[in-house]
């Protein structure tokens, strides 16, 4: 009888101990026209709770530390500086257009790009200080670096081309024609890829000059691109074909078209080998099981675009109830 | 399952408006485009609520009934433009630009543009309180664009083809001549630039507001009660805005939403029912003459007004 009565005690904490056992693993997914940051459970793969934000907000970056989780609101002028295990609002700071967002591989520096002003900020990572503003015309939006941190090379949405810039100089190094709107950026193997958001393929430009010396056809609406962790497979975004395509990443030789619908954007992969992929249009984290093609869908905010994340972290007591 | 009315604009931006802008080349507004679509859909659905609702209530209760309501169908069409996002398409086209340059030099000079959750952090996670306090401020801006545009000569040139319909009904609410349209557009957006309005985050609300203005041109014998008037602005109340006698620079009742403002600055005036409305002082073609007509006629009387006194009833 007593055992009995132990056991019936015991029985709401053994269910709060397999919840939390379970809840292992936290997305981020940024909702920029629902103004807040959706906390996913990775486990269950349910939303739990969603950060209000000021406006818009739109892409996130680690820290190098990576203590902090950084989400630019570019139309509230404001970047969140969040716990990346927990969620945690850590601080809230003034800065201005943060659309895209990138730490240098080196960790000293931290890249701006402001969409809407048409300029690209350089600060220094670890004070957060502005150190040179590049007015750049026009919507300057992806970016990435050379491995030696050296140079960053921008999107320039707005015209057909892409800029570099020396991070040793402060000095831009060359702007040139890539595509018709170009939009994601990756080094890759020595060379720079650039989705062509206006066409259907891919750029694959040289860093030294900006010439283009090759395009790789993935679909109509290239957007963005991304290499999984094994650096074996660069995945392409098709924003208008509503396809991701994998693309060898030693011969860049496309190798399989996905459908999914409803503006896919922004890649983050998950440890079990599946891709999660935001979809724009359609208020939805799609996971993509690249081996079946079938995927699982995950309801969020409007307009889901940048995500992360972190299979360490899990939400915090205080914001884990909607 | 996500939100309707998001996805029923998702649905937009996919199938139609990203295809057209990949098709004419302009893929760099694919993501502001989205919002157009939001909306749009919105826009829609508040045409089509309004009218399930205030048609009825037209109705039942008339204040006056017409042999011939013709003139009603350009409210029609103003509304359509105006509502499902064609006009402020344009508008967007047009400030864009000019309100992020002007937003990057106030940044550029130090002048992060505030928002009232900046300044009132525990707004911040409480969206209907958010919506709220914007809506009050909002409100009162408009009631002052809305004084102005009696007052200036110019510009009640341009505000009298609101005025000039005799036959008021639901759909007058966006009878408006362009230039004024987009003189509120910029008047908003500088105000945007001191307090910072959120753009689509709160559409639900947004769309219960507007259904409120339309409400409140109905041609409906219709009273919210000696409390209710006081609260919101009822289509009673707005009747005397729009009366014969109100026609100018000495009107009453200019609020919008909420009637506190005319009640503070001395303007309110609760005794005038269910009068008569139109300007007496505006040619026929404002009243009753179509779309383009309206707008020329408005445009030559306000190019009228820098040639000479406009006559105007006071």
């Amino acid at each position: 009888m007593r055992l009995h009565r132990a056991v019936l005690y015991l029985l709401p904490l053994l269910a709060l101990g397999a919840k939390l056992a379970a809840a292992s693993g936290l997305a981020f997914v940024v909702n920029s026209g629902g103004a807040s940051i959706s906390l996913i459970d990775m486990s269950s793969e349910k939303e739990m709770h969603r950060i209000p934000v000021l406006r818009e907000p739109h892409h996130v970056a680690l820290t190098p530390d990576g203590k902090s989780l950084l989400v630019g609101d570019t139309v509230g002028n404001e970047m969140l500086f969040l716990d990346p295990s927990t969620g945690a609002v850590q601080k809230r700071m003034p800065v201005a257009d943060p659309y895209q967002l990138g730490f240098s591989p080196n960790g000293r520096f931290l890249v701006v790009n402001g969409l809407a002003r048409n300029q690209v900020d350089v600060y220094d990572a670890a004070s957060m200080q502005l150190l040179k503003r590049f007015p750049i015309a026009s919507m300057p939006s992806h970016l990435d670096y050379a491995p030696d941190s050296s140079r960053v090379f921008v999107s320039l949405q707005g015209t057909d081309s892409m800029v570099a810039i020396d991070l040793t100089k402060m000095a831009v190094l060359w702007k040139e024609k890539v595509g018709k709107t170009p939009a994601g950026v990756l080094w890759h193997d020595g060379k720079v890829l650039v989705a062509d958001m206006g066409t259907d393929y891919v750029a694959v430009v040289d860093p030294a000059d900006g010439h283009v010396i090759n395009r790789i056809h993935t679909g109509k609406g290239a957007h963005n691109l991304f290499v999984s962790p094994d650096r074996k497979i660069i995945w392409v975004n098709n924003r208008v074909g509503g396809t991701t395509t994998s693309l060898d990443a030693t011969t860049l030789t496309p190798i399989r078209t996905y459908t999914i619908p409803g503006g896919p954007d922004d890649i983050a992969f998950a440890p079990d080998g599946r891709l999660w992929i935001t979809r724009r249009f359609a208020e939805k984290v799609a996971v993509l099981d690249p081996k079946t093609g079938d995927y699982q869908t995950i309801d969020v905010g409007r307009s889901p675009h940048g995500l992360f994340l972190n299979p360490k972290g899990s939400a915090e007591p205080s914001v884990a109830v909607r | 399952m996500g939100d309707p009315f998001d996805l029923a604009a998702g649905w937009l931006q996919e199938h139609l408006l990203i295809p057209l802008l990949y098709w004419a080349g302009l893929m760099e507004w694919e993501d502001v485009s989205y919002g157009w679509a939001l909306f749009a859909v919105y826009g829609a659905c508040q045409v089509a609520i309004t009218f399930a609702v205030c048609l009825p209530l037209e109705r039942w209760r008339p204040v006056e009934r017409w042999p011939d309501a013709q003139a009603v169908w350009v409210d029609v069409l103003y509304t359509v433009i105006s509502r499902v996002g064609i006009l402020p398409l344009f508008t967007f086209v047009l400030f864009y630009r000019a309100q992020v340059a002007l937003n990057g030099f106030l940044t550029d000079h130090g002048w992060v543009p505030p928002t009232l959750e900046r300044l009132l952090p525990f707004l911040l996670g409480a969206p209907v309180l958010t919506f709220v306090a914007y809506a009050i401020i909002l409100d009162c801006a408009d009631y002052w664009r809305h004084r102005l545009s009696h007052m200036v000569r110019w510009w009640w040139a341009l505000h009298s083809l609101h005025h000039a319909q005799r036959q008021m009904t639901f759909w007058s609410d966006d009878r408006n001549h362009v230039l004024d349209d987009l003189i509120s557009a910029l008047w908003f957006g500088v105000i945007a630039l001191a307090i910072g309005v959120p753009p689509l985050q709160f559409p639900l609300l947004v769309l219960v507001l507007r259904f409120l203005e339309s409400l409140s041109h109905a041609n409906a014998r219709v009273s919210f009660g000696w409390l209710g008037e006081r609260l919101l602005i009822s289509p009673r109340f707005h009747r005397a805005h729009h009366g014969l006698l109100a026609a100018g620079q000495r009107s009453c009742n200019y609020g919008a939403v909420l009637p506190w403002w005319d009640m503070l600055f001395g303007t309110a005036d609760f005794s005038r029912a269910y009068v008569a409305t139109g300007d007496p002082s505006g040619e026929e073609a404002l009243a009753t003459g179509s779309y383009l007509r309206q707008q020329w006629a408005g445009l030559r009387r306000f190019a009228a007004t820098f040639a000479g006194p406009v006559r105007r009833r006071t």
